[in-house]
């Protein structure tokens, strides 16, 4: 039993190196600092997504409308930019709240017409398709006017100086280590149990090590990328929105028994529109961050995320029935995810091989979900 | 020789010793009750019969026929002629009753289904059993009576020749109880065996040849019920006597009793299902008092969890009627603001309304209380939770390693604690309890029956439904039977009898 949940928690990793050790042998180039910097921006996009989506699943929704909503949101902001000639903050704002509307009322939709998520997203997925090709009509639009950079532009290509980035690091550090001291002495303070102090140490360590090694790493090429802030940011916000509020309690309890969170007086129905609102304000950081990635608004931008962070969640352990799932295992998850089609676009695999590993990824954790969920 | 037997069974699950080498024979053609507290093993005990903890998991050894048999799962426990009902069906509602009968063996002409075989085999089998069901019903029209009938006829046509049965008149009504009990002695006639689970002793004593008790994982006895009583079954079971089935203090009238006013007073209540829909709650009207336990009886179907629900604003549409709670008119319910203003519901059906099973005690406890735990505007103050629920989780002897163990992993009984605990955590005035007891051993009953009391002594209203007239009868102060979703006599302590209540519940007032 205890070897067993072992394994379970140590899979993502090995599954992680593995993946690295099988791409790294074949093309060294993929450990390079320049492909692991771009593997991280890639990561912080889908990452970003996929945590957004993780909170749906949570309750055990769905929405497939996000890789549509990506494309629409960030073309709605290239559009003002660059048509209009907005300036980019401004525009980033009209779109944040053009997502945050949409989503609010797909939210608004599912709960009070009692239509399936599954049907009012997949009708979204084709609706916001076709807005998005009306938005940028259906021609290619940049993410900022002539050579002049922008808020928008430089999302995922400014990297934060090297002494800055360890700073930030250093600063996370210390965060992290302030929580979990103080934590602990709050829980001695009120008798209650602690794990170890070893333990509490070593994991510490180990979440150290890596936010340092990835800092350098990322300092051997131009430095931390500032998207990769998004996502810190954005994973920190779901792991306290989750692990310390009533509403992230609320999402758990809703995908775990619905009919028991409404009789125990949760307003059920205000907590899911609030999740799909959520879900808006992702798509709209993912979809600013992937639009400036690709550097411009193209007919193509988004295509598949919601199966990519889907799969991510999945991967990470998150249950499609909801009420199970937790925000590292879907930041490992994303990770893995995004190693597979960076190190398949290195090894320049044929599209069609790219499409087919996409699907027995996908089809390979939903199949782990429904064999985990089994007890 | 036994029919079936077990040899110093011992299960064992992380952290508890399920089944301590238990023994355990079934002869040929008897009815063999299992009786036991919640947690003391009945449940594993049965699921090693079936095949659904496979051999290898367990040790000791069991016999069919004075034969070691080991079963790799259901289908071996079948065919070796072992069928388990359990309290949760094995049906599918939308077929009909004579798929279901037929499921997975249904008689074929060639490769297609032959229906009219099956149609006509089914009606004769429904006829052995003198059910008037169509073979042709679908499952969901039928009652849960003639559903476990049901399954005991899929289970007779399988040439089964153990049937073990657990807690199966848990929702039956008493006319049912007696139909299914005639049966299973026309079936014990035949020679069929059988292990009958109940937490009702009357029933077992008015049906079983021979009942082994269960205590703590282990076998104490096994006594031939001429030669025993309920009471000396009660004391096996629990380790100790039992001194009074239901310690009701009774509330004590203060001097100036009509100047206080109730917690909880419903006017003239007319509820239907949906708008539009005709009305299945007529015209109730009833108080309860600070301190005082309503008792609310019935026959299946009367409406008292319709009228729970109602009043807590999560069923049915309100055509008439007014409610007022603390003195407050109370429009517009939903559990949310139910909860808010101090009126809780513990629901029957703890499983499906009342927990998140896969997660930990303490989340469930905490779950309706929630704000109640938060520092700063919206910041879960994980110590105070932890200290919060620890409080009620030590109150109520919730028998778990902690706080932090799965609550699906929980035996009935607790379960119940805990939906208990989770309601009397959001600090209520009115307390509403629909069938606290069901399905739980006399020493948990008893807790809660303590715990009612306590609730009562802290001047909060309790509304108590229950379809055990014993209970009824022995902790209420007042009852009221719903006869038809109409008042069919109220009674106040002292008043009732269970003729008199059972007259009112069918709808005849008594004289």
């Amino acid at each position: 039993m205890k070897s067993r949940q072992l394994l379970q928690n140590l899979a993502m990793p090995l599954a992680l190196l593995a993946i690295c050790a099988f791409f790294a042998t074949r093309e060294s180039a993929f450990l390079g600092p320049r492909n692991l910097t771009q593997l991280i921006v890639e990561f912080s996009i889908t990452g970003t997504l996929a945590l957004g989506m993780f909170m749906i699943l949570l309750t055990g929704q769905i929405d497939l409308s996000v890789g549509s909503g990506v494309g629409l949101i960030g073309g709605i902001a290239a559009v003002l930019v660059f048509h209009h000639g907005w300036p980019a903050e401004a525009a980033m704002i009209v779109a944040f709240a053009a997502a945050i509307g949409l989503w609010c009322a797909m939210g608004a939709l599912i709960v009070r017409q009692r239509i399936p998520s599954f049907i009012i997203t997949l009708g979204g997925l084709l609706i916001f398709k076709g807005l998005f090709w009306l938005v940028i009509e259906n021609s290619t639009v940049p993410v900022a006017r002539g050579d002049a950079d922008n808020l928008y532009s430089i999302l995922t290509t400014y990297y934060l100086s090297k002494y800055v980035g360890l700073a930030v690091g250093l600063g996370v550090m210390a965060l992290l280590f302030i929580l979990a001291w103080g934590s602990r002495q709050a829980r001695q303070a009120h008798g209650l149990p602690v794990t170890s102090t070893a333990k509490t140490a070593a994991i510490w360590l180990g979440a150290t090590a890596a936010v340092l090694a990835l800092v350098i790493v990322c300092n051997e090429f131009r430095g931390v990328p500032l998207s990769l802030l998004v996502l810190a940011g954005t994973a920190g916000a779901v792991y306290f929105l989750t692990r310390h509020t009533p509403f992230g309690r609320y999402l758990y309890a809703i995908g775990g028994n619905e009919e028991a969170a409404v009789l125990s007086g949760i307003a059920v129905n205000r907590v899911l529109i609030g999740v799909y609102a959520l879900m808006g304000v992702t798509v709209a950081l993912t979809g600013f961050m992937t639009t400036a990635y690709s550097g411009a608004s193209t007919t193509t931008v988004g295509d598949l995320m919601e199966l990519d962070a889907i799969a991510a969640c999945v991967i990470g352990g998150t249950a499609l029935r909801g009420g199970r799932g937790t925000v590292v295992g879907v930041i490992f998850g994303a990770l893995i995810m995004t190693s597979l089609l960076n190190g398949m676009t290195l090894l320049a695999v044929s599209p069609e091989a790219k499409f087919i590993a996409r699907g027995v990824v996908l089809t390979l954790a939903v199949w782990m979900d429904v064999k985990l969920g089994r007890r | 020789m036994p029919l079936l037997s077990a040899r110093r069974l011992t299960k064992r699950f992380p952290g508890v010793v399920a089944l301590d080498a238990v023994n355990f024979d079934l002869k040929a053609g008897e009815i063999h009750a299992l009786c036991g507290e919640n947690g003391a093993g009945k449940s594993t005990l049965i699921k090693l019969l079936a095949g659904i903890h496979p051999h290898g998991t367990y040790e000791g050894d069991l016999l069919v026929n004075d034969q070691p048999v080991t079963f790799r799962g259901i289908r071996d426990a079948e065919t070796a002629g072992i069928a388990v009902i359990t309290q949760e069906f094995a049906l599918i509602d939308e077929l009909s009753v004579a798929e279901n009968i037929f499921l997975g063996r249904a008689p074929r002409r060639g490769w297609r289904v032959d229906w009219l075989e099956m149609h006509r085999r089914a009606a004769g089998l429904l006829a052995d059993f003198g059910l008037a069901i169509s073979p042709e019903a679908p499952i969901r029209t039928l009652g849960v009576g003639q559903k476990q009938l049901v399954e005991i006829v899929r289970a007779m046509d399988k040439r089964t020749r153990v049937l073990v049965l657990d807690e199966p008149t848990a929702a039956l009504t008493e006319q049912e109880v007696s139909v299914l009990l005639d049966h299973l002695r026309r079936l014990r006639a035949q020679g069929t065996a059988c292990i009958y689970i109940s937490h009702k002793l009357d029933e077992v004593f008015a049906l079983a040849d021979r009942i082994t008790v269960l205590r703590d994982g282990r076998s104490v006895t096994t006594l031939e019920r001429n030669q025993t009583t309920i009471p000396e079954v009660i004391k096996q079971m629990v380790g100790r006597e039992i001194a009074d089935l239901f310690p009701r203090r009774p509330r004590v009238a203060v001097a100036n009793e009509s100047a206080i006013s109730s917690l909880l007073d419903v006017q003239h209540l007319t509820v239907a299902r949906s708008a539009g829909e005709p009305p299945l709650l007529h015209d109730l009207s009833f108080s309860v008092r600070p301190g005082e336990i309503l008792g609310f009886g019935g026959l299946m179907g009367a409406g008292r969890t319709e009228l729970m629900m109602h009043l807590f604003g999560a069923w049915g549409h309100r055509i008439s009627g007014k409610v007022t709670l603390r003195e407050q008119p109370y429009a517009d319910a939903s559990p949310r603001v139910s909860i808010a203003r101090g009126l809780v519901l513990a629901t029957e059906d703890r499983r499906r309304y009342g927990l998140v099973l896969e997660q930990p005690v303490g989340f469930n406890l905490s779950l309706s209380s929630l704000p109640a735990c938060t520092r700063a505007p919206m910041r879960i103050d994980q110590e105070k939770e932890y200290v919060r629920n620890q409080h009620f989780f030590e109150s109520l002897r919730i028998k778990a390693p902690g706080q932090h163990a799965r609550a699906g992993g929980l035996s009935g009984g607790n379960q119940q604690k805990v939906v208990l605990g989770k309601a009397l955590m959001t600090n209520p005035a009115v307390v509403m309890l629909d069938e606290p007891t069901r399905g739980i051993d006399v020493g948990a009953k008893l807790e809660v029956y303590e715990l009612i009391n306590r609730l009562t002594g802290e001047g909060r209203a309790v509304i108590l439904v229950s379809s055990e007239l014993p209970e009824l009868m022995g902790m209420s102060d007042r009852i009221i039977m719903l006869a038809a979703g109409r008042i069919g006599g109220e009674f106040a302590r002292g008043e009732f009898t269970p003729e008199k209540l059972l007259a009112a519940a069918m709808g005849r007032a008594a004289a």
